[in-house]
């Protein structure tokens, strides 16, 4: 299994050069200089300080390659090697706009966002695994009919609709939340039990509808039909034989969102007011913040590697037929 | 989960008051509720370019003089300072007697002393308007004292060499023009007549802040600000909220005792001589959509709000007062016109649309629309501008019109046809086609461009809409690849000096002329009004101004914009400033009103909540009961 696990972390550097790529040229080549300095400097700016502005930032370099430089400093000293530094050893340096560490921004913003996303997965995960299981047992009745109806419902219907009318309902008409905002410690409670409760569901609607397809495939096999020919009650059937056995489907369409957790929730972060990353993100998309976005972007892409490689190793855990080589 | 969600939400009832109660317990203190619809940008004075970084500063940061709160047009009067300055005979040397006993905000910077605050001098603004002058602090104000103070210039040039070589620039190199020849007396020597410099003193650019607090936070300077002001940063966390609370140690400064006509009616010159600030804490939360700062103003969590396109019918009826809902909740409504300008220029130096070719510009001019513009796309938030000078400014007219102002498709025909183009058509027989430049993406510029087509197509023009970022529309003007465009501008001080300087032919891109507009009369009269005092003289110099201006028509004044601002009844003391960055040191709240009305506006409704829950159990479990098959092939075992 290590061997496994060092050939798949090899497989993420091609992976983690293209988004170091990608990013820099979405963010450092797409915008001239001049555009950028303008925007740092606004509707005073002389073209003196336009122009200042430019060589104190460096962007005056050379994307990729410095012809001006001798030797092997044609290809180092340029702007892609220093973004390329800042990723690749995880040194993101300050914000363009806030001046803050990025990564005291970063780990600031990663509470909030996991005070909201570890709820919205465990619930998420519990309720949509009970229910399908229950809408299993039900299989072919009125009860699964309407379990479908309001999946459907709840898979087509965009979530800003949820959010606007829980908003509404909930907040403002029966005034049980607060409409937005945050607070610390276990104070943030009645600011996050909506927009949980709104992502809950909205995600109940798919996840029970993927867990009764599996459920329902592993419950026309030969041994659940052995089991039931031995007296065995359909409830302890399906939780104890059919949920184990159904395990490796569920785990590639959980551990793979484990690490996402920490990237948190663009729009419910936006629309309640939690000050995590999400928000974040959202924030220097607006503000053109470069720095901050690249540096989400590249994190994002190496939790994706990691999930991805986590998952694997959890179906060695459920499958004992499976073998990491 | 039932059982959970009810639990909490008791919990959260019997913690807070109200379930909904947004806030943590006020603890006994005066606190002031606001909104904030993104984070300051920074808070580094000689930085700030935008109002909310303004509005946060202004509280923490006093400058050499302040704005008064009441009394319009807008008056200076003494805050670091002790006095007015004492000008010389030739304008140029500027004396100014520094406030004795201020003292900065106590703050670990100041390690000498245990973080206590120390008093401020006159070097301390010889430092601060260095700051302001080294390119390396990356500076917004600088225009204000370029080229203005003796030596000054020479310390700015050596700071953006000092900058590009990525050096820091060394403050003890005397700059002549400015000196602090005692503690207590700052002396400024100008280049040249500058009248407006009382007004750049005014300003947080020009506040004093303590070089120990430069040197202790050096990057993170921007995110701590440490100033005189009434108010000092308890609390910032970016998305979140930003909490002000009192400067313990702030100077004496009193309320005012005089005021405008209707003021002591209005009950503002109640306080007249109490020591400020009233209150104990600003709370502001950051909320960036209009929504929930909406409900939450509706809920009493915010004291003053202001009036989105989403929600105006809701608060204003069409005869724009306020609703029967909102009178009875006893909310005022307050219109506050806006010292500020938007018009669409004319490239002067455009072959089709500028130099001579005024008629054309007349002609389009007549086509404008404005009326329909304010009723339709502002809800009726506008006034027609009639020249470039804002109301509540020197020189504004209420009576003035603008010949070619107001809406008459008629005569402009007529003019368009004299210009050269009948019925839109050109002398090469084609018709005429405009480029329209908006430096803005996004509907709400694009609507009033097309407003602007429909206008145009009306009297033959044909208008092609080109949507530009802010900086791709700055660099167009700067390289004059510009025809027709719309803008607008806001003021930085009030004098009108700031809104006619927009047509001074010195000051063409990339200066703020974005028109290019230069006429040596023009100019003349500009350099003429802007050293002088507000006399009569001047009135009839700025008149002659607006007149040249309407004649050549390089612009077509639109709209000054009016804001409408809704408060609670508990808000006291509240009289919109179009400068200061909102004065909070003079409000105050009625604490108790606001608790009882919070109280009645928020009884959670539970029967709602367990009748829909029941609705959801019970058509479940009656699905459940049913137990028959359903038609169709659905999972079949």
């Amino acid at each position: 299994m290590t061997a496994y696990i060092i050939r798949r972390a090899l497989y993420t550097i091609p992976l983690v050069l293209g988004v170091c790529l990608i990013t820099f040229v979405l963010f450092e080549c797409v915008y001239s200089p001049k555009d950028r300095a303008i925007r740092q400097l606004g509707k005073h700016a002389t073209e003196e300080q336009i122009q200042d502005t430019i060589r104190r930032e460096g962007w005056d370099k050379p994307a990729a390659v410095n012809w001006k430089a001798p030797g092997f400093a044609k290809l180092t000293d340029t702007r892609f090697r220093e973004h390329l530094v800042r990723l690749l050893l995880l040194r993101f340096g300050r914000s363009e706009k806030t001046h803050e560490e990025i990564w005291g921004k970063i780990l600031r913003g990663a509470v909030p966002s996991l005070k909201l996303t570890i709820p919205i997965f465990a619930m998420g995960l519990f309720v949509g695994i009970c229910l399908s299981l229950m809408v299993a047992y039900f299989r072919a009745t009125y009860l699964d009919l309407g379990a479908v109806v309001v999946c459907v419902a709840f898979m087509s219907v965009s979530i800003l609709v949820y959010i606007i009318g829980g908003q509404y309902l909930l907040a403002q008409n029966m005034m049980l939340f607060p409409v937005y905002g945050y607070a610390p410690g276990v104070h943030s409670a009645p600011f996050l039990l909506l927009p949980v409760l709104i992502a809950v569901l909205k995600g109940m609607g798919g996840d029970v509808r993927f867990y009764r397809t599996v459920f329902l495939e592993e419950v026309n096999r030969d041994y659940v039909r052995t089991a039931r020919a031995k007296g065995l009650g359909e409830r302890v059937i399906l939780f104890k034989h059919v949920l184990k056995n159904s395990m490796v489907p569920v785990l590639t369409r959980t551990v793979l969102a484990i690490p996402f957790l920490f990237m948190g929730s663009l729009l419910l972060e936006r629309f309640f007011g939690i000050p995590g990353l999400g928000n974040m993100t959202i924030e220097a998309v607006e503000s053109g913040d470069f720095k901050v976005l690249s540096a989400m972007v590249y994190l994002g892409a190496l939790l994706f590697a990691l999930g991805n490689l986590a998952t694997d190793i959890s179906y060695t855990f459920v499958d004992p037929r499976i073998r990491l080589r | 989960m039932t059982h959970v969600l009810t639990a909490a939400l008791f919990l959260a009832a019997a913690v807070t008051g109200a379930p909904n109660d947004p806030y943590p317990p006020d603890e006994g203190k005066k606190i002031v509720y606001a909104a904030l619809h993104e984070d300051p940008h920074g808070l580094d004075p000689v930085q700030i370019g935008d109002t909310t970084s303004h509005g946060i500063a202004a509280q923490v940061y006093d400058a050499l003089y302040e704005y008064h709160y009441l009394k319009r047009p807008y008056e200076l009067q003494p805050a670091l300072a002790a006095a007015m300055p004492e000008v010389s005979e030739d304008g140029l040397t500027y004396t100014i007697p520094v406030r004795k006993g201020v003292l900065f905000q106590d703050d670990p910077c100041f390690a000498e002393t245990g973080g206590k605050g120390r008093e401020v001098t006159a070097e301390d603004f010889v430092y601060a308007i260095k700051r302001l002058a080294d390119e390396g602090n990356k500076p917004r104000g600088w225009w204000l004292l370029d080229g203005k103070v003796v030596g000054l210039d020479e310390f700015h040039e050596e700071s953006v060499k000092a900058a590009a070589e990525g050096a820091e620039m060394d403050y003890s190199r005397e700059v002549e023009g400015l000196r602090a020849p005692d503690r207590y007396t700052l002396r400024i020597r100008l280049t040249e007549p500058y009248p407006q410099l009382k007004y750049a003193l005014a300003m947080t650019y020009t506040a004093p802040v303590p070089r120990e607090a430069v040197g202790y936070y050096r990057d993170d300077f921007h995110n701590h600000p440490v100033g005189t002001g009434p108010f000092r940063i308890k609390e910032w966390s970016r998305r979140w909220r930003l909490i002000l609370e009192r400067n313990p140690t702030y100077r004496d400064d009193f309320y005012p005792s005089e005021g405008e006509p209707g003021d002591a009616e209005a009950g503002l010159l109640e306080p007249a001589g109490r020591k400020v600030p009233f209150i104990d804490e600003v709370y502001y939360t950051v909320i960036y959509e209009a929504q929930p700062s909406w409900l939450y103003f509706k809920q009493g969590y915010l004291d003053a709000s202001g009036v989105s396109k989403d929600n105006f019918q809701e608060a204003i009826t069409p005869e724009k007062d306020l609703t029967a809902e909102f009178m009875a909740k006893g909310i005022s409504l307050t219109k506050v016109p806006e010292a500020a300008v938007f018009y669409v220029g004319f490239n002067m130096e455009d072959p089709v649309v500028g130099g001579d070719n005024k008629k054309l510009r007349q002609a389009m001019s007549l086509a404008y629309d404005t009326e329909w513009r304010i009723e339709h796309l502002m809800n009726g938030r506008g006034i027609s501008a009639q020249g470039p000078i804002p109301p509540g400014i020197f020189g504004y007219d209420p009576e003035f019109r603008n010949p070619y102002k107001g809406y008459d498709p008629e005569k402009a025909r007529e003019l368009l046809a004299e210009a050269g183009y009948p019925g839109g058509i050109g002398p090469d027989g084609k018709r005429l086609t405009i480029a329209y430049d908006i430096g803005q993406p996004g509907p709400e510029a694009l609507q009033p461009a097309l407003a602007f087509a429909a206008d145009m197509e009306k009297i033959g023009i044909k208008v092609d809409v080109k949507t530009n970022t802010w900086a791709e529309f700055l660099r167009k003007m700067r390289e004059g690849r510009h025809q027709v465009f719309n803008t607008g501008w806001i003021l930085d001080y009030p004098d009108p000096e700031n809104f006619l300087q927009l047509l001074y032919g010195p000051n063409k891109a990339p200066g703020p002329n974005g028109t290019l507009y230069d006429n040596p009369e023009y100019n003349a009269l500009f350099e003429q009004m802007k050293a002088m005092p507000d006399t009569p003289e001047r009135l009839d110099i700025i008149r002659k101004m607006v007149d040249i201006l309407v004649e050549d028509a390089p612009w077509v004044p639109s709209i000054h914009t009016v804001s409408y601002v809704l408060r609670h009844q508990w808000s006291r003391y509240a009289k919109p400033h179009g400068i200061g960055g909102g004065y909070l040191k003079y409000r105050d709240v009625d604490v108790e009103l606001r608790r009882r009305l919070r109280g009645e506006w928020n009884s959670p409704n539970y029967g709602l909540l367990f009748g829909i829950l029941a609705a959801v159990a019970g058509a479940g479990l009656a699905l459940a009961f049913v137990g028959k098959p359903a038609p169709g092939g659905m999972g079949q075992t």
